[in-house]
């Protein structure tokens, strides 16, 4: 479906705050200092322009200056949160908090946010689904959690903190982008600020301006977008009720006229309580304040005291843009898709795509790696778009079923659900986030039986020493260059040919060993539990190479060519897909 | 009978399903279950499962009565 339906009428979006209430937050404010174009300073070209500097900008902009790339972030407001109605993105993933690892953060984020695993299902009173992400899979083999929530100003107020600390990528605030042009070199930004307007240049532009984004309407980028009548309004709020820390999720609260209700803890013992409207409901009736305490009353009863930290009426729509890539113009976060709270496949992409452009632009400004590899960002991240809006669809589609069959098929399905449990799997009341796998990327080589493509864990191994260490740690001793992981031991000319590649290429290696095995390789590691090997999905001899941003480009078995090639491609050097 | 998930992809099945009924009247889309009911059941083919499945479909959940909406 391209384009809007006649029949919408525009209501408070996603990011919307026009109805917002609450006493809300206290959140930083960072001063505009008038920046030296606007002294007299020529026109600046510079390598890397960030636009926005949410979640998503700001992640790329740590992710740079962490590999120490010069960057200049631009942000219309002076504070993190959008216009102070600092709500949003509140559930974060393990993937993400691995990123938020390398970046330095992920104590603060650990000691201000809430973890949990378990999440539940109700019909009506009836529980028809719960799961316990610690028993699942391989969660519990990270360093990180399954999920923490956290309010995303704080974790954006961290990035700024940290981009600070580490120096070389440069923070404007209220620098708004007001005009833009591009040739085939650079693009040309206009720029107003309290003090006046100036021109920047910039050899890359990462558009990273969120859902209303003004270089997508300017470049007039094609995308697909959906938009239904369904209505939510976000009550956060302290009381005196301790709801178990779990995520709890209702399809027909009866406290809520049989609509959704979405229940979950985070920092500062703010409870988001989020309720499905009647369709096309009024944003600004149902946020007012004594609606809001009916609502919250009906749920916990009469007796319980509330603080309302904030209010936010909101509706959602999907879009996907058909390309993330636009000359010198990059799309990511938001202005690359749009979808449903349901998931956190939102914020959790934005970081994302940011960790995924950052390595790679840092590889090709340090002419590690061929422009060329800057397209891989669009095959993987355009992949993980349309999956996340595709995941997303589907359970909005299950909360708000149009009148007729899928109304029927979702009553069959609930009833189903309280007697087997095969049809708990159709219960659709979010399917969570994940490290989206990328299954055609010009970046990545594929083999049969090979993970290639998949993100791997940060999963603990022992140091030479015996001391404890993850993957994130040789990501960092990496620095931004590709990771070699040679599995058992090695013939002396296998060692030899990984000791030249070292030298010829930007890649490290270390040679992995179990308990008792003689070491090779200086750089050695040991992996008593096989978790290394399971996290890369190989067995026996075989290596794994590992991008910076913990993605697998391509495993294989003896240190050959076929390892040569796979190094080539992850370096955008051989631009056909495999 | 199976009671537990034997879907390969049940939120993708899901999705199938209800993409197909889009655009069908009423009497359109029950003529397209009644036949998706019989091309299911030619699949499952032992006689014993089938009768299963046929009663445990008629056996609603507590508090639901057959016919009766959500809303």
């Amino acid at each position: 479906m391209n384009g809007t339906a006649s029949t919408y009428t525009a209501t408070a979006h996603t990011n919307g705050y026009e109805f917002t209430g609450g006493s809300g937050y206290d959140l930083p404010e960072y001063p505009f200092l008038p920046p030296p174009e606007l002294q007299g300073g020529p026109t600046a070209r510079h390598p890397v322009v960030i636009v926005g500097a949410g979640i998503t900008g700001l992640t790329l902009a740590c992710s740079l200056a962490r590999l120490g790339v010069r960057a200049l972030l631009i942000d219309e407001d002076n504070t993190v949160g959008v216009k102070g109605a600092s709500s949003r993105g509140i559930c974060y993933t393990q993937k993400s908090l691995e990123i938020f690892e390398r970046l330095g953060i992920y104590p603060r984020i650990e000691a201000k946010g809430v973890q949990w695993s378990v999440g539940r299902t109700f019909a009506g009173t009836d529980e028809v689904y719960s799961f316990d992400l610690r028993q699942q899979g391989s969660f519990h083999l990270s360093r990180q959690p399954p999920f923490i929530n956290i309010q995303q100003f704080y974790i954006e107020g961290f990035l700024v903190e940290r981009i600070r600390e580490l120096g070389g990528v440069e923070l404007r605030w209220q620098n708004r982008l007001v005009a833009f042009e591009q040739n085939p070199e650079f693009a040309t930004l206009s720029v107003e600020t309290p003090a006046g307007r100036y021109q920047i240049e910039a050899e890359h532009v990462i558009d990273a301006t969120g859902s209303h984004s003004p270089l997508r309407q300017w470049l007039q980028v094609p995308f697909d977008s959906r938009r239904g009548d369904d209505r939510w309004c976000i009550a956060d709020v302290r009381f005196s009720k301790h709801p178990p820390v779990e995520r709890h999720t209702w399809i027909e609260a009866p406290f809520n006229e049989g609509r959704a209700v979405w229940q979950h803890l985070m920092a500062d013992e703010v409870w988001r309580l989020d309720y499905q409207m009647a369709p096309n409901a009024d944003p600004e009736e149902v946020s007012r304040e004594d609606v809001v305490r009916e609502r919250l009353a009906r749920q916990f009863g009469s007796d319980v005291e509330v603080e309302i930290v904030w209010v936010g009426p909101y509706a959602y729509r999907s879009e996907c843009v058909h390309a993330l890539r636009h000359g010198r113009v990059f799309l990511m976060g938001d202005s690359a898709k749009v979808v449903s709270p349901f998931g956190a496949r939102g914020g959790n992409t934005g970081v994302a795509d940011a960790d995924n452009l950052a390595w790679k632009l840092a590889a090709v400004l340090k002419g590690k790696a061929d422009p060329l590899l800057l397209d891989s960002y669009n095959d993987e991240r355009l992949e993980a778009a349309q999956q996340n809006v595709c995941v997303t669809n589907r359970t909005a589609r299950f909360l708000r079923p149009a009148d007729g069959t899928e109304r029927l098929f979702r009553q069959a399905a609930i009833g189903l659900a309280k007697q087997y449990p095969f049809a708990r799997s159709l219960i659709n009341t979010g399917r969570m986030a994940v490290a989206n796998p990328y299954s055609h990327s010009s970046a990545c080589t594929y083999a049969p039986g090979s993970a290639a493509g998949q993100s791997v864990q940060n999963v603990r191994f022992a140091w030479a020493d015996g001391t404890r260490g993850c993957i994130n740690d040789l990501l960092d001793w990496t620095a931004g260059d590709l990771l070699v992981l040679v599995f058992g031991d090695l013939s002396p000319a296998a060692l030899q040919r990984l000791r030249r590649l070292c030298l010829d290429a930007p890649v490290r290696s270390v040679q992995v060993l179990g308990p008792e095995a003689v070491a090779q390789a200086q750089e050695h590691v040991r992996d008593p539990q096989g978790h290394l090997q399971g996290a890369c999905h190989v067995f026996g001899h075989a290596w794994a190479l590992v991008r910076p941003d913990g993605y697998l480009a391509a495993t294989g078995e003896s240190v050959n060519g076929h390892l040569v090639s796979a190094i080539e491609r992850s370096l955008g050097l051989r631009g056909e897909a495999t | 009978m199976k009671q537990n998930a034997h879907f390969q992809d049940a939120d993708a099945f899901y999705e199938q399903l209800l993409d197909a009924h889009e655009g069908l009247n009423r009497e359109q889309a029950e003529l397209f279950n009644a036949r998706l009911i019989l091309l299911l059941a030619n699949q499952v083919g032992d006689a014993r499962v089938l009768k299963e499945c046929i009663d445990a479909a008629r056996q609603l959940p507590q508090g639901a009565g057959m016919g009766v909406g959500v809303e």
